[in-house]
């Protein structure tokens, strides 16, 4: 370790810490108005640190108690009063695990094929399922509506799912491919010298040895499919809304329901945090340590 | 236990040919080391004897069933690889016992041979651990012990010890050799290190350039090496070798050139005139007053057993001759050394080939 003197620690810890608050002000800021009555979100100069604490707009947005409404009325209902968000945070849930859950299997299978396995053309297949992100999305939703609705996907669990899982894909083959690149060959060699048959290898060897990789292509294509608004939004109706479509509802033609937007938003912070949680104490660094002398 | 026969094999990529026209027997049982430099061939014959690299000319056989186009699971081989090679995941227990699981048997009898290995190769206190818990030198017996459990019909080492420091290395040396004692499987080895190649093979093959340069036992290279190439590369330290020719002066065959004048068997005096390398082995002199060989000391190293004389000859070349540590003698001294004629090695000039009488 590089010996430093305390007024340089001093300064980096500070600088540190700037930066951190840098970050975290407009999430603390956003969550304040959260907890805010209506009148006191505009006060200027803003209450930033002393105000009277609400929860009303978590009342109002999902109907008194948590879990109120479900399955009940899916409807968003447009203007003040009962918005009844429950049902709309559990869409989101469901489309952002299974869409993740599909892309993270399908990118895992094919990028170990792509970074293992010789075949004709596979530097090309490469570059093609990166081609397919070049596209702005926008440019692709109109067709996939019509797809869908030739397919009866429109407006379903099932429809949502399968755009989010595709629009992940090529980033997460990228993404799984590197981690799969960076295990030694000789490991894969080795066991089959060993005798072992190409699935075994994968499924007892380096799978396990990958894990890391697959959270934190996991945290990525959850994250997308929890903030996607474009394919929701022209690919649903009322069968379900994922949170960023719902939000927009709080801009109505009376003014816009920023307490509620706020705690909508909040609320939406919670399952994404609790599933980069969950993963994240895969995602641990130096699982090949010791596999081979470097 | 098997034979491997090489048969005209070769290897390209690309337009890069590798290993040229190769063609070696190894017979059951044979412990075969496979020497040369950096990028002579050696591992890539070894990776195709394998399987894990294809043939493009001639083919492979293990116990005279022709392999080109075998799955490397289906040869019955064990390697162990350079750089272990373990499976990090599993704990040393399952790593050594992977090949059995994979071959789908019974449970017990997995354990009772993963334990035989383990005792063998003296890891059973690590059995339960990790291999990022382990040295260098307990990693490398893991992976022997992978190989190890098998019964393979050949066992393939990689340049296996060259990651460990040079006194594990020697332990090393000794294990290996004594395993292939204990189990008597035709192996074959390779390295870049010729002291390891010296000590363990029952027959060297030595490359250059993706061909064989010569086939023998140690001692066959180190006493009778066919080159100039396999004369310097076999022995430490390095040969001397010296430019000069042949003379006939009537009487005495005597090689001339590099400031001296010594000896040589009167076999060679049909070669007078001829242009040659004399290769004196700096082991195979003695220190004599007046000898031929002889030049200012540069400097003299002590290796603890004897002392090595650096010595510059007249015209300027360098001469290492090796003394008993009795032998006195500073930096700026004159020294002389003999040889028996006997032990100069006589290579043409041009060719590097060996001229025998």
């Amino acid at each position: 370790m590089i010996v430093q003197s305390k007024s340089s620690r001093t300064i980096r810890t500070l600088l540190g810490w700037a930066v951190v608050a840098l970050f975290a002000f407009p999430l603390y800021y956003w969550l304040t108005i959260a907890f805010k009555d209506g009148r006191e979100i505009f006060n200027y100069p803003p209450d930033v640190w002393f105000f009277s604490p609400t929860i009303r707009n978590f009342e109002e947005v999902f109907g008194i108690s948590l879990g109120f409404g479900f399955g009940e009325q899916r409807e968003v209902l447009p203007g003040g009063g009962n918005w009844r968000m429950g049902p709309r945070l559990w869409d989101s849930i469901v489309v952002a695990i299974f869409s993740t859950v599909l892309s993270v299997s399908i990118a895992t299978l094919a990028s170990y094929a792509l970074s293992r396995m010789n075949f004709a053309g596979r530097h090309h297949f490469v570059s093609w399922i990166l081609s397919t992100r070049m596209m702005p999305p926008v440019a692709v939703a109109i067709p996939v509506f019509f797809i869908y609705k030739e397919l009866s996907l429109l407006d379903t669990y099932t429809g949502v799912i399968l755009i989010h899982a595709l629009m992940n894909l090529p980033l997460a083959v990228l993404l799984m491919k590197s981690f799969f690149d960076d295990i030694p060959k000789e490991i894969d060699e080795s066991a089959m010298v060993d005798g072992a048959s190409r699935w075994l290898i994968f499924r007892r060897i380096i799978l396990p040895m990958v894990r890391g990789g697959m959270a934190a292509t996991a945290v990525l294509c959850f994250i997308f499919s929890w903030t996607e608004f474009l394919f929701v939004l022209t690919l649903t109706q009322t069968g379900l809304k994922t949170v960023p479509v719902v939000s927009s509802t709080f801009v109505t033609s009376t003014g816009t329901a920023w307490g509620n937007m706020a705690a909508l938003g909040a609320a939406a912070m919670i399952p994404a945090f609790l599933f980069i949680l969950l993963v994240q104490r895969h995602l641990v660094r130096g699982l090949t340590l010791g596999s081979i002398k470097q | 236990m098997a034979t491997v026969r090489f048969q005209g094999v070769g290897k390209s990529f690309g337009s890069i040919k590798v290993l040229k026209d190769l063609s070696l027997s190894i017979t059951d049982g044979e412990f075969v080391v496979l020497l040369g430099a950096s990028g002579c061939g050696k591992t890539t014959l070894l990776r195709m004897t394998a399987g894990l690299e294809t043939i493009s000319e001639g083919e492979i056989a293990i116990d005279g069933g022709v392999v080109n186009d075998v799955h490397p699971r289906d040869r019955n081989i064990a390697m162990v690889f350079q750089n272990y090679a373990l499976y990090p995941t599993m704990k040393v227990r399952d790593n050594i016992g992977f090949g059995l699981e994979a071959a789908k048997k019974p449970p017990g009898e997995v354990k009772a041979k993963v334990e035989e290995a383990a005792r063998i190769l003296n890891i059973t206190e690590f059995l339960d651990r990790k291999p990022a818990e382990l040295s260098g030198g307990q990693r490398q017996r893991v992976a022997m012990g992978r190989a190890m459990v098998r019964d393979a019909k050949v066992f393939l080492f990689d340049e296996p010890l060259s990651n460990l420091d040079a006194k594990l290395r020697a332990h090393m040396r000794v294990e290996i050799r004594q395993l292939h004692n204990r189990l008597g499987a035709t192996t074959i080895y390779v390295t870049h290190d010729q002291i390891e190649a010296m000590t363990m093979a029952d027959k060297i093959v030595l490359m250059q350039d993706g061909s064989i340069v010569q086939v023998g036992t140690p001692d066959d290279l180190y006493d009778r090496p066919n080159c100039r190439f396999v004369a310097e590369f076999i022995g430490t330290p390095a040969i001397n070798c010296l430019t000069g020719e042949i003379v006939w002066d009537g009487e005495t065959t005597h090689f001339s050139g590099a400031g001296m004048k010594f000896l040589l068997t009167p076999e060679y005096k049909i070669h007078a005139g001829k242009s040659v390398t004399c290769g004196i082995r700096p082991n195979d002199v003695t220190q004599a007053s007046g000898g031929p060989i002889h030049g200012k000391l540069l400097i003299v190293e002590k290796t603890g057993a004897d002392l090595q004389f650096h010595l510059s000859s007249d015209d300027g070349s360098e001469f290492v001759a090796v003394a008993p540590r009795s032998t006195p003698g500073t930096a700026g001294d004159n020294m002389s050394f003999s040889v028996d004629p006997l032990k100069v090695h006589v290579f043409d000039q041009a060719s590097g080939k060996r001229i025998d009488v």
